[in-house]
């Protein structure tokens, strides 16, 4: 291994000590002069039609500045599909449908004025199931949206998910087994511990400046300019502002409606507003994981060899669109290429309901398919007769691949991920007692460089050095707790030869920070840090060329260590860069040392056929657990539980293992307790005492192996972490499971409720 | 949150007095997480707040053989008090899984049992215990058993001038072991999807095969061997929470075993019988039917458990699990 200073070394996050003090500031925090305080109406119906709104009482109490409704705001609409505006008007979709708005001068007035807004409703029929609601005569939730051959109005989104490669009907054929189940996945919130908010500002000629804890600045600004457009003010100006973000997982990939809100107040009021949602609203108003049923199929030889895989999904939509309806696309990773099979055939549906809408959350739809497709390989395996670790082994993918949706596998390091899991579970000693406890595992694809969702993957980065050697790095990554500002300190602290507390990594201005399409797909460490890698490569050469000049030697023969320019031919040439620096800004037509660099990754978007390179390279990682099933109360308890990577390379094994660890928790969360619970379209769970996300004394010891496969397209060999950890977990305890107690749960989450009926059913068929 | 008044009375007599001034418009405060979060919330909305906290006293523990505590000993502190582990273990398996720390060092039992929650989860211990409440109004002053303290969800025989001032366990028989198991999704900061406690007091005069229970066996295979050693059940207590509109006794449960010889079987019988008397209900926070097989399940390994702490009674210690 290469002799590095700054890569692979445990270093703390640059921001530790700030937020383990409480020092940090998140939007809840911050203050702008002048502020007032936003507020929302909810509709209190799942469907309804919206007869007629009074505002005058909540207007007339002293402190209200504005009280704004579907009918006085200019027709905006954002989300993926456009068919959402901030404040809705003749008719509410959801109990999450805004209603009316306020700005008030502090936040019990607010509260206060909003309860005196009275709004008279028709009730509607409202539809829930996204399979009843495909059907013909199925209550309409957006009447004018039409779609299918005939263009009829319909709740089906024009969406058609579609992968097809090879011949699955003839596969099936010739299949010795095939494996036919269905699975279904509901409602997981990202539980981010500073819920969501936001405060808007503008200037005197109408410039916008928000202050916000988005995942994707430079989106979001397009975004609110779309918006400044509707509202007539074309040609201003947008800045994003991030505030310490506290938590991101995906919930942060799209704008929301009180975005707009607090937009469209501040601008009928000229004063800054701001909105800051409640833990209760974080649950019922923000969006969670998308819900899906799964009808799978899959086959194999006699011996064991894949054959076809076979998928059809009902996403329930709800009543809106955000990224939650695009997770398909991400789904076909897994479907297409988790271990080799040369036939596949995904579609999917997106529906309309009454329910709350989905967006992206950690893994972005892998975790719902691989829970299926690695669920029911130890089902396929079972009826071969084969030992699912073999199985596994036997249809593991491999380096130089290529899979059926024209993935080009790089490096791969799925097996060596197997191998150790087993290794570390003692597989073949202890699997298969069915005496309580049980052991399984299950693996994962996904991107691990970069994914070309948009026209482009790319991220700039901007480096200058002043007069004392520090190293300004301004990057258009986003920092939301991952420790991206970190990772990036220590990349560019490893090219140019100083150390990481010389580099001050700035992420948080649109109007300073080069363009980033966001921090999704695990992009962050693999494509920023390529660009910053790219820049201080650049800055380096410029450095080394006045260095030359001053010590008298050729740029080729100079290099830096320890913030120290040298010779390599003659140690006494040297110079601290601080001093390299002063001489070049003093002298006369002296020189700022600086560079940009922008990295687009070289992968594909998908064709129309959803096929293509995707990403430079792809992160594979297999998850073993043992658990203990309590056959009279259905209770699991893991008792060990190993999570094995294939990292390329680890930049930072302590924050990398921070990823793993807040994967796998997250993951065993959607195993067996998380689910946001949804009666008639209300989320009856809205807080953490109903919503069972795990607490420090529920997470396990979790082990993490990093299998270094050094690639060669990653920033000093790296690939992207940032998702993998949760993808394969609720697969691999559901094969442990079946391993412990021989009961398979298709359903998450896979409470003692479940696993008791499914012992009870199971003594009652012997 | 709207706004209140808080006031901080320094003797028992002081509430007491204010309390009868304020009437409706008061609330008394303990640790305050159960009414900050209630006000919060807007279940209630008091203008006055009347605190206990400067109220000397009212945070004892006495131990006599039997136990009395101030209605302000704080979940933490009954955690631990060796004493309470030692001779009324349930009401330690009970603080030792409330909240979390952060909680249990201001949360109280005069507040837990106050606020009449179908879940609390000191409810059933007390119950198991044969524990009696003293209460204090300016006029009056009563002692109940806490059997007659509850009345419904969030209702309690406590009247507006009411102070809740002592609850006083009395002394066990010889020869007595107790256990609650809170049954939950999570190992902290989670609500009871069941709770039971069970206390037993047993005959054990005639147990001469001691040597047996230092073994790892579990107590079923125990009371097995025993058979013959007839072990008798003097006294036994059953309890639920959230079995019922209030924490409830699992009375022809008890009757069964009462004066009984103890058997695997027996044991069976008496926790079908404990889950036939009980009234749960479907909730999101579980089903019923599913509440219903926990009683089966969890009734006998409480009382496997009190026994167990008999025979051992150096090993008070909680495992993590069960089985
Ligand atoms: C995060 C969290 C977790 C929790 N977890 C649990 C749990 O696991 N199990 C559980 O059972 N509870 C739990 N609770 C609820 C609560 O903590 C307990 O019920 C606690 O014991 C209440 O005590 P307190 O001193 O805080 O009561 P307070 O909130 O101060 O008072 C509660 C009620 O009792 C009344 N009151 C208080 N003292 C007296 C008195 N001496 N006489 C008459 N009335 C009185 C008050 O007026 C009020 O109505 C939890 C609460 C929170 C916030």
């Amino acid at each position: 291994m290469q002799d590095f200073i700054n890569i692979g070394k445990r270093i703390p996050k640059m921001d530790a000590e700030e937020k383990v003090t409480g020092k940090a500031v998140y939007i809840p925090d911050l203050k702008v002069p002048g502020m007032l305080y936003g507020k929302i109406l909810y509709s209190p119906h799942a469907h309804a039609r919206i007869l007629r709104i009074d505002t005058s009482e909540a207007e007339r109490l002293p402190g209200v500045r504005a009280v704004l409704t579907g009918y006085n705001t200019p027709p905006i609409k954002f989300g993926f599909y456009k068919d959402n505006p901030p404040l809705k008007a003749n008719k509410v979709r959801s109990f999450r449908d805004e209603v009316a708005a306020l700005a008030a001068i502090d936040p019990d007035i607010a509260e206060e004025a909003i309860n005196l807004i009275r709004v008279e409703y028709e009730i509607l029929p409202a539809i829930f199931d996204p399979e009843e609601a495909m059907k013909e005569g199925a209550p309409l939730i957006h009447e004018e949206h039409l779609g299918g051959k005939e263009k009829k109005p319909t709740n089906v989104l024009n969406l058609p998910w579609r992968l097809i490669a090879g011949d699955v009907d003839e596969a099936r054929k010739n299949s010795a087994y095939v494996a036919e189940d269905r699975f279904k996945v509901t409602w997981v919130a990202h539980c981010c511990l500073g819920t969501s908010g936001c405060v808007a500002q503008f200037d005197m000629k109408s410039n916008l400046t928000m202050y916000s804890n988005t995942q994707i600045p430079s989106l979001a600004q397009k975004d609110y300019l779309d918006a400044l457009s509707a509202m007539g003010l074309q040609g201003k100006k947008v800045r994003v502002i991030k505030a310490m973000i506290g938590g991101g997982f995906g919930s942060k990939l799209d704008t929301y409606a009180y975005e707009y809100i607090a937009i469209l107040l501040a601008h009928k009021t000229r004063k800054p507003v701001k909105i800051i949602f409640t833990r209760e609203e974080e649950f019922f108003a923000t969006s969670p994981r998308q819900p899906a049923i799964i009808d799978i199929a899959q086959g194999c030889t006699k011996d064991g060899k894949m054959t076809f895989r076979d998928i059809r999904m009902t996403l329930d939509n709800g009543a809106y669109t955000s990224w939650g309806a695009t997770t398909p696309s991400v789904m076909m990773m897994p479907i297409s290429s988790l271990y080799k099979v040369p036939n596949v055939r995904y579609v999917a549906k997106c529906v309309y309901t009454n329910n709350t809408y989905s967006q992206a959350m950690r893994g972005y739809g892998n975790p719902q398919a691989t829970f299926a497709i690695d669920s029911q390989i130890d089902i396929l395996a079972e009826m071969a007769g084969i030992d699912p670790l073999d199985f596994r082994l036997r249809n593991a993918n491999t380096p130089g691949e290529v899979t059926p949706q024209n993935f080009k596998i790089n490096t791969c390091g799925l097996r060596e991920c197997i191998d150790v899991v087993a290794q570390r579970l003692d597989w073949r000693q202890n699997r298969g007692r069915r005496d309580g406890r049980g052991f399984g595992m299950a693996s994962m694809i996904h991107v691990g460089g970069g994914a070309r969702v948009y026209k482009s993957d790319g991220c700039g980065t901007i480096i200058k050095i002043d007069d004392f050697g520090t190293v300004n790095v301004i990057t258009g990554a986003t920092d939301m707790g991952q420790g991206a500002e970190t990772v990036i300190a220590q990349i560019v602290a490893e090219e140019m030869g100083v150390r990481v507390e010389d580099v001050v990594v700035t992420h948080t201005d649109t109007d300073i920070c080069p363009w980033d399409v966001g921090a999704h797909a695990s992009r962050t460490t693999f494509v920023a840090g390529n660009s910053a890698r790219g820049a201080a490569k650049k800055v380096k050469e410029q450095l080394l060329e006045v260095a030359a000049k001053s010590l008298g030697e050729s740029p080729e023969n100079l290099d830096i260590r320890d913030r120290i320019v040298f010779s390599k031919n003659d140690p006494e040439k040297k110079s601290p860069l601080g001093k390299i620096l002063r001489a070049t800004h003093y002298a006369a037509g002296g020189k700022m040392v600086m560079a940009e660099y922008f990295y687009d990754p070289p992968n594909e978007n998908l064709d129309k056929e959803f096929k293509g390179n995707l990403s430079v390279t792809y992160a594979y990682g297999t998850h073993g657990v043992e658990v203990e099933v309590d056959k009279e109360t259905g209770q699991v308890k893991i008792l060990k539980y190993i999570a094995a990577h294939d990292v390329g390379r680890a930049i930072n094994p302590m924050l990398l293992e921070g990823q793993v660890y807040g994967g796998a928790t997250m993951g065993i969360g959607y195993a067996l307790t998380e689910r946001l619970i949804l009666q008639n379209g209300k989320v009856m769970n809205p807080n953490f005492l109903d919503y069972k996300m795990l607490t420090a004394k529920d997470v396990p010891n979790i082990e993490t192996i990093e299998i270094e496969t050094d690639d060669p397209s990653g920033p000093f060999g790296a690939k992207g972490i940032g998702e993998p950890g949760l993808v394969p977990t609720a697969p691999a305890i559901a094969n442990a499971i079946y391993d412990a107690v021989g009961v398979r749960i298709k359903e998450l989450p896979i409470t003692p409720e479940k696993v008791l009926a499914a012992l009870k059913e199971k003594t009652n068929l012997k | 949150m709207k706004k209140f008044e808080y006031l901080k009375p320094h003797t028992l007599d002081e509430a007491l007095i204010l309390l009868d001034q304020y009437g409706g418009r008061a609330r008394l405060i303990a640790g305050g997480t159960d009414v900050i979060v209630m006000i919060k919330q807007k279940e209630i909305s008091p203008d006055v707040l009347i605190s206990l906290q400067e109220i000397p006293d009212l945070d004892r523990i006495n131990y006599n053989g039997s136990l009395s505590m101030g209605p302000m000993v704080t979940h933490r502190a009954i955690e631990k008090s060796e004493i309470i582990r030692k001779n009324f273990s349930a009401l330690t398996d009970a603080v030792d899984v409330l909240g979390s720390v952060q909680i249990r060092n201001v949360a109280t039992i005069g507040g837990n049992i106050s606020t009449a929650a179908p879940s609390a989860d000191t409810a059933a211990p007390l119950l198991a215990l044969g524990a009696r409440v003293k209460l204090k109004s300016m006029k009056t002053e009563r002692t109940i058993p806490i059997e007659q303290f509850f009345t419904g969800p969030g209702e309690t025989v406590l009247q507006k001038d009411d102070i809740l001032t002592e609850i006083i366990i009395p002394k066990p028989l010889p020869n007595t072991g107790s256990a609650y198991w809170k049954h939950q999704r999570r190992g902290a900061l989670d609500l009871p999807i069941l709770g039971v406690a069970v206390l037993l007091s047993l005959d054990k005069a005639t147990v001469t095969c001691s040597d047996l229970l230092c073994t790892a066996s579990p107590i079923s295979t125990v009371l097995h061997s025993l058979e013959g050693d007839e072990v008798f059940c003097k006294e036994v207590r059953i309890a639920l929470g959230v079995a019922a509109p209030t924490p409830m006794r699992a009375i022809d449960a008890e009757k069964l075993l009462r004066s009984k010889k103890i058997s695997d079987e027996l044991l069976e019988e008496v926790a079908e019988t404990a889950a036939k008397e009980a009234q749960p209900r479907d909730s999101i926070r579980g089903e019923a039917w599913y509440r219903r097989d926990m009683i089966k399940v969890l009734v006998k390994r409480m009382a496997m458990k009190s026994i167990e702490r008999v025979l051992k009674p150096e090993e008070t210690v909680f495992p993590v699990r069960l089985w």
